[in-house]
């Protein structure tokens, strides 16, 4: 017997398009709900927040000793305290992106991922909306603690232009992280281990996307190669735009990460579709 | 028109195999081999609006599955479901908004936030208007008791009360259907029972449908007048709950104890002697054959008493017992 032979729909049964106003409020909840979670935790924030403290201890002793042996006042166009800044918010970034991509693969082995779908939301969207929650507070927290240190070390941040552009380009990076997450993550209905994936991810964005230093300071073949790869637009867009706030290099950042999460974005919705069937076939 | 129909439902699972060892995994690479389990065979059920259906089994019976098949996470094999006139999977997300369900196994609260957070939460995932949200909340708390509890987080409730946080939580935007899959999983007989009270409590008040799973024939049978008994996906028994206790739950088991010595030849007209002790004993009688009065005088004119206990068959006895029926009709 087919199913679904009955075409007839019970009264008062249009189909429901939620107003662009309900859907936001919507994952704007999510988001707060996850913030207010991680609020739960504060040691645990902070303890992280700590973490940006060494690391930028660490830069600076390195980088002193480097300035200091070149004997120029800066290395491709960047001063000391422009590298520090830099390497404040490219650590702030790293340290506050929220990796979902072992929950989700977690979620896709025990089945569990079933269970978030018997609600009206996106599964994708719900977890972005979640893991923006995690981020903002973590991103904080490291901002305002490296940010402390590193001017105490090097003098004053940049002007508040470097703040708002690198703002808006974070918020994108995120994004772009979470695709990259998203995909890792989604690929466990295809493959068993995913953790491979997220090692390789990993040491990309530390070698070729500017976490440990910034991509100026490579030689030309290899930072035109790097800035080719979505992974600069992840941590170095963003930081770099900071120290160096134009109007120019934010439009090739802003650029740059739509073009990557349009493409890297419309894949995962993809996988995320046959995902879904898969999954509806599978069972939880 | 029936609340939820499902005609000739099947699911059956593709259970990839994997031998042992390096060849095996490279084997299953190359030509991966399937094996299919049944998990539901063939069913068909109607329940009505605003009726408190009983869907009990043992464990893997395929309730859980029926269940997901309902709310349109999965898709069956075959066969035809209708949930509020819609097919749920193909209708997950409109339907969403009209059913309920929780998992018992599977909590949806926020573990480190009060309750109350996930239901504001909620409220917004289901679109609901921010005020009527808020009387919804004080309604719902008072009928499932939790005023208390709201504020408290998740993880600092007792299982019973989390549960009745749980359900009070999937009725937040008024479904009509609740599709509650063993919500009393882990809870005691008190956190059972209170459990029980407030879904009666919900389905009076606002004559919302229930389809209640549970491996426990106790709890259908406080709960529910109609009863459906699945077993390895098929389903075995349909009738009234009243049919139900008055065919199959007739053999009780008593156990006694008495704060004296027993004689070794202690025994009670019409009652199997299970076991005998020295200060206590274990029975077992058919409430069709010997009546209970007889029975409980009995047992107090023995000797004084310490303690009574009378428990009713298993669901798995239930279930031999209603094979075994079958098979001696069909002989
Ligand atoms: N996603 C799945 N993949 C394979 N087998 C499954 C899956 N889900 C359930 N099963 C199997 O289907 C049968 C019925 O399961 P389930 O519906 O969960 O039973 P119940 O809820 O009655 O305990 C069991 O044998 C179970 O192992
Ligand atoms: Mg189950």
């Amino acid at each position: 017997m087919a199913s679904g032979g009955r075409r007839q729909a019970a009264p008062g049964s249009g189909v429901r398009s939620p107003s662009l106003k309900a859907a936001l409020g919507k994952y704007w909840a999510i988001f707060r709900t996850q913030l207010v979670n991680s609020l739960a935790y504060p040691i645990d924030l902070l303890g992280r927040s700590l973490l940006i403290v060494l690391f930028m201890w660490i830069f600076m002793n390195l980088w002193r000793v480097t300035y200091g042996a070149s004997g120029a006042h800066t290395i491709a166009g960047l001063t000391l305290a422009d590298t520090m800044w830099y390497l404040m918010m490219a650590e702030a970034v790293m340290l506050s992106k929220r990796d979902l991509s072992e929950e989700m693969t977690e979620q896709v082995k025990d089945g569990s991922v079933a269970y978030l779908l018997n609600k009206p939301f996106n599964f994708i969207l719900y977890h972005f909306a979640a893991g923006l929650g995690h981020s903002v507070l973590a991103f904080g927290g490291n901002l305002v603690i490296g940010a402390a240190v590193v001017w105490l070390m090097v003098g004053p941040p940049p002007g508040i232009a470097g703040w708002l552009f690198a703002g808006a380009a974070v918020i994108l990076a995120w994004l772009l992280d979470f695709c990259f997450s998203a995909l890792i993550g989604l690929s466990a209905f295809v493959v068993e281990e995913t953790a491979a994936f997220r090692w390789i991810y990993q040491k990309f964005l530390l070698l070729l996307g500017g976490v440990l230093i910034p991509l100026d300071f490579f030689p030309a073949w290899l930072q035109t190669f790097s800035l080719n790869l979505p992974f600069a637009w992840v941590i170095y867009g963003p930081a770099r735009l900071f120290v160096e706030p134009s109007l120019a290099r934010l439009g090739q950042v802003l650029l740059q990460q739509g073009f990557w999460l349009a493409l890297i974005g419309g894949t995962v919705w993809i996988l995320y579709r046959r995902a879904a069937a898969r999954l509806a076939i599978n069972g939880g | 028109m029936p609340a939820v129909s499902v005609r000739d439902l099947r699911k059956t699972f593709q259970l990839k195999q994997k031998a042992a060892g390096l060849r095996g995994s490279l084997r299953a690479l190359w030509r991966p081999s399937f094996q299919e389990l049944d998990a539901v065979r063939g069913i068909s059920f109607n329940m009505d609006e605003g009726e408190l259906l009983g869907f009990i089994g043992p464990n893997g019976a395929g309730k859980s599955t029926t269940i997901k098949i309902l709310t349109g996470i999965l898709h069956p094999s075959s066969g035809e479901a209708e949930v509020l006139g819609r097919v749920p999977w193909r209708q997950r997300q409109e339907l969403a908004f009209q059913i309920g369900s929780v998992f018992g196994q599977r909590p949806q609260l926020w573990y480190h936030l009060p309750a109350v957070d996930t239901f504001y939460l909620f409220g917004k995932i289901y679109e609901l208007d921010d005020r009527k949200l808020k009387g919804r909340i004080a309604f719902l708390a008072e009928a499932f008791e939790i005023e208390e509890l709201l504020e408290t987080p998740v993880r600092k409730l007792s299982l019973g009360q989390r549960m009745r946080c749980e359900v009070a939580a999937s009725l937040l935007h008024r479904p009509r259907v609740l599709l509650l899959d063993e919500p009393s999983i882990g809870l005691d007989v008190v956190a059972k029972q209170r459990l029980r009270m407030t879904i009666q409590r919900m389905n009076d008040l606002e004559g919302v449908g229930v389809l209640l799973t549970s491996h426990d024939a106790g709890d259908i049978e406080a709960l529910c007048r109609r009863v459906i008994i699945i077993n390895d996906g098929e389903i075995v028994y349909r009738d009234k709950v009243s049919a139900l206790r008055r065919r199959y739950l007739t053999v009780k088991t008593v156990d006694v104890r008495y704060n004296e010595q027993l004689p070794p030849d202690f025994a009670l007209p019409g009652v199997e002697m299970v076991k005998v002790g020295r200060y206590g004993a274990k029975m077992r009688f058919d409430t069709r054959v010997t009546p209970v009065g007889p029975v409980i005088g009995g047992l107090a004119a023995a000797g004084s008493l310490a303690d009574v206990t009378v428990s009713e068959p298993s669901l798995e006895e239930v279930i031999g017992a209603i094979y075994g029926q079958a098979e001696s009709k069909d002989g």
